[in-house]
């Protein structure tokens, strides 16, 4: 117990270290401009601007309902998924738009990785659930495989855990280490992004602490977009945070800013609790 | 204690009502299949049992008397005015008579194999030690006293006595040597009939094919005759010789003969050749008995039908109808699984396949007769006769897949049971959770990656059990088959040595089929009644084992995919 409070500390020092990010100065590694996203008739977004930074994480908080998984999800085009939804505007990735007509969704959901809510492991061993990805794109020399599974198990802190049972089913595991076992499989295709959809809200909170842990290690390598239903977790982990309700971008800043000092009343009334 | 009076409507409130009438449901249904089992196990396992054989003195009031020796097959009481009527005197002092239906064999002596006797008329009965059973290749058993066995027409040994008196057992043990002698040289006739004259004939078919294929090309030249011709001499001289070596061995099959005596009281001399098996019933004993009930059980289980299906064993028909199972399994799982996928993961939603599944439940409610005409009309004379002519133009006008045949019975049975296979492969896909999905493409599969590598192994234990589903409703179905390539006897197996060794063309035997045969196309109805029972009961088993097996298969993959249930 004493390790996870000695973590909290590092936490917010390292939150007060970074108090001088300035969006401005951030290499930009996707953008969105005017995103209006419909389910039907149903605005669901309703023009969305922002960026999200190169290597940094940003959270998006904001009530249920108030479209921020929706955005996450325009990311990667897992929206395409849903036969009734449509979407006009643009997101670039570097400078490739997303939506253009001809783009490979499977080549861009390899570009970037999400992780959902619920832990979703294959039905298959700990090795093929993080070899998975590399099959797909026909990589099957054993070495690699090898090298690789060992990598991304490292990177999503599993390894030390698993490294003896590697061939058993990912079925048997904890609830935490398979959504530490899905991290490390969307890793191991090398994504640019990651995205990561409440990926704490169905685990126990010393799960938690060890996926929050593993944000601040990911985000030396990857950009990393989260959505949280919880404002701590949010504050913790983030450098920028993206407050959203009813399909609008209320107030997008740097977390600490965000949290401390608000410059939109609905952004101040949401995180002192008021109402969501 | 004191009685707590309930009322009626309290009884009926409480529940317990339907409680007895779904448990008195569940028990009857139990009851009337074990009962079903058990009646088809009795009256058809026991046929293999060497019964006692009986001989006694029968006189009829006002017929004449005479002996007989015969196996008991059943009982019943009847009245005794029924027998009057049919012309028997029986005194007035009777109500009911037992009556026996006996075996007495021997059906080239007396004309029938069976008689009814009535008990109260029988009498000396006795179970003579030296009376034996002989099962014979032709003419059902023989039921008599060895008299004696000769070699070459030579009386090797020879006996006067009816009971096992030194003489007796010495005869005895010569015929028996002289049976197993004979049986293998029958086999050896048997290989070289089957298997070796087989292989040649189906070889120069094939050169004969061949010659007219090259006739009809117009590509027959002198040079390629000529091949031909070389090739035919060779087989022909092959067949020379094992002509030769048959000969040899026919003659010395025939060598021995054997003279029995009759409960008439004539005497008759047999090849014994024509014996299968000859015993002693009454001199066996209980463990000697098991012993020969489970080689005659095996028998049952791996010879060829003799004399109208009515004797010898059911093999073919086993192989048969497995090898028509596992073909169809093999054709209707991707078909529905394939069909499956594309209705519930690739069309969008709407009427169209609303009503395309409509259709496909319906087709599971056609009548199976129904297609076995569409088998007949569409697979076979148009399809199968289209085939033949654009491949086998040298074979008309006998048909190629013009005809019945293994091929089109497992497609046309396919097409019966692909509503199942689509039905529970689109269950099972649609209880794959969303969430596995989503995680596969997020990592850059495709739709198609995704379906094959992650769904459709999840997917595996509902299509399983739309296979388990399909093979029950296929091996047991017969009509549609009589249409399309069951015959009551195949020369051949679908499965043998030559090349390309499954014969998709061929005709083939059926459980289901047999037994229909068996017991409604056979002119010795008695004879064939409890094999009417034993093959029933094998074709119970064998899908009951096909079952288990995909049941298994099943259950491993549930094992392995268990996540569904998370």
């Amino acid at each position: 117990m004493s390790d996870v409070k000695t973590h909290s500390i590092d936490i917010s020092a390292m939150q007060r270290s970074q108090q001088a990010l300035r969006i401005e100065d951030e290499k930009v590694c996707l953008s969105v401009n005017d995103l209006h996203l419909f389910y039907g008739e149903k605005e669901a977004l309703k023009g969305i601007d922002m960026i999200i930074p190169e290597k940094k994480v940003t959270a998006f908080i904001g009530p249920s309902g108030c479209g921020k998984s929706t955005l996450l999800r325009c990311f990667n085009r897992m929206n395409d998924l849903v036969d009734s939804c449509r979407i006009t505007g643009e997101i670039n990735l570097h400078s490739d738009n997303i939506y253009a007509k001809g783009t490979d969704v499977a080549e861009l959901r390899r570009r970037v990785g999400m992780v959902f809510q619920k832990p979703n492991p294959f039905p298959k061993s700990i090795y093929e659930n993080v070899a998975y990805g590399l099959r797909i794109q026909g990589i099957n020399k054993k070495r690699v495989l090898d090298e690789t599974v060992e990598w991304a198990l490292r990177s999503a802190a599993l390894w030390d855990e698993v490294k003896d049972r590697l061939h058993e089913s990912a079925l048997g595991m904890s609830g935490g280490q398979q959504q530490r076992l899905v991290i490390a499989r969307t890793v191991a295709v090398k994504p640019e992004v990651l995205l990561l959809d409440e990926p704490a809200s169905a685990l126990d909170p010393i799960s938690t602490l060890k996926i929050e842990e593993l944000i601040h290690e990911l985000k030396k390598d990857f950009t990393i977009a989260i959505v949280t239903h919880n404002m701590q977790q949010a504050a913790r982990v983030s450098d920028y945070t993206a407050f959203m309700y009813i399909g609008d971008l209320v107030e997008f800043g740097d977390t600490n800013t965000l949290f401390t000092n608000p410059s939109k009343q609905q952004t101040e009334d949401y995180i002192t609790g008021r109402y969501g | 204690m004191k009685m707590q009076k309930k009322s009626v409507s309290e009884w009926v409130k409480s529940g317990d009502p339907w409680v007895w009438l779904n448990a008195g449901a569940v028990a009857i249904s139990v009851i009337m299949v074990i009962g079903l089992l058990l009646l088809i196990a009795v009256r058809g396992l026991g046929h293999f049992w060497p019964a006692d054989v009986v001989q006694a003195h029968y006189a009829l009031p006002g017929e004449s008397e005479y002996n007989i020796a015969a196996e008991r097959v059943e009982s019943v009481e009847v009245s005794a005015a029924q027998l009057r009527e049919a012309g028997i005197q029986i005194p007035d002092e009777h109500q009911l008579m037992q009556r026996t239906l006996m075996k007495t064999g021997n059906r080239d002596v007396y004309g029938s194999d069976f008689r009814w006797v009535i008990d109260e008329y029988l009498t000396e009965t006795k179970r003579p030690e030296m009376l034996f059973t002989a099962e014979r290749r032709e003419w059902g058993n023989l039921y008599g006293y060895l008299k004696a066995v000769k070699e070459d027409g030579k009386i090797v040994s020879q006996t006067n006595d009816l009971t096992p008196t030194a003489s007796a057992m010495a005869t005895w043990q010569v015929f028996e040597e002289s049976i197993e002698r004979a049986s293998k040289i029958h086999d050896a006739i048997h290989v070289i009939e089957k298997k070796d004259i087989g292989k040649i004939n189906y070889a120069l078919e094939r050169i004969r094919l061949e010659q007219r294929r090259l006739e009809l090309k117009g590509k027959l030249t002198p040079e390629a005759e000529a091949d031909l011709a070389t090739e035919r001499g060779q087989y022909d001289e092959e067949y020379k010789q094992l002509q030769q070596s048959l000969i040899e061995l026919y003659s010395q099959i025939n060598r021995d003969t054997f003279i029995v005596q009759v409960m008439d009281g004539s005497v008759h001399e047999m090849p014994v050749s024509k014996i299968v098996h000859a015993f002693r019933a009454n001199s066996m004993g209980v463990v000697e008995k098991i012993g020969f009930y489970f080689v005659k059980l095996g028998e049952f289980l791996s010879d060829e039908p003799r004399e109208a299906n009515t004797e010898g064993g059911v093999f073919p028909a086993i192989f048969g109808t497995v090898m028509m199972v596992l073909l169809m399994t093999v054709l209707v799982t991707p078909f529905g699984v394939v069909a499956a996928v594309y209705l519930r993961e690739y069309a969008s939603q709407g009427w169209v396949t609303r009503i395309i599944r409509i259709a496909v439940n319906n087709l599971a409610g056609v009548p199976s007769i129904v297609y076995g005409v569409f088998g007949l009309g569409f697979f076979i004379y148009f399809l199968g006769s289209g085939i033949d002519q654009a491949f086998f133009p040298e074979a008309l006008p006998s048909p190629t897949f013009g005809t019945g045949g293994l091929m089109w019975a497992s497609i046309t049975l396919a097409l019966l049971t692909v509503p199942v296979v689509i039905v529970a492969t689109e269950e099972g896909l649609s209880r794959i959770p969303r969430n596995v999905r989503e995680g596969s493409l997020a990592l850059g599969a495709t739709k198609a990656e995704t379906l094959w590598r992650v769904v459709l192994p999840m997917a595996s234990p509902a299509i399983m059990t739309g296979v388990i589903l399909a093979v029950a409703r296929a091996a047991g179905e017969v009509a549609p088959l009589m249409l399309v390539g069951v015959v009551k006897l195949a020369p051949s197996l679908p499965l043998d040595g030559n090349y390309p060794y499954i014969h998709l063309d061929q005709k083939f035997m059926h459980l289901g089929f047999h037994i229909y045969d068996v017991g409604f196309q056979s002119p010795n109805v008695e004879a064939a009644r409890p094999l009417v029972y034993a093959t029933a009961l094998l074709l119970v088993i064998v899908i009951a084992l096909l079952n288990l097996s995909a049941v298994t298969i099943r259950n491993h993959l549930r094992e392995k995919y268990k996540s569904l249930e998370m």
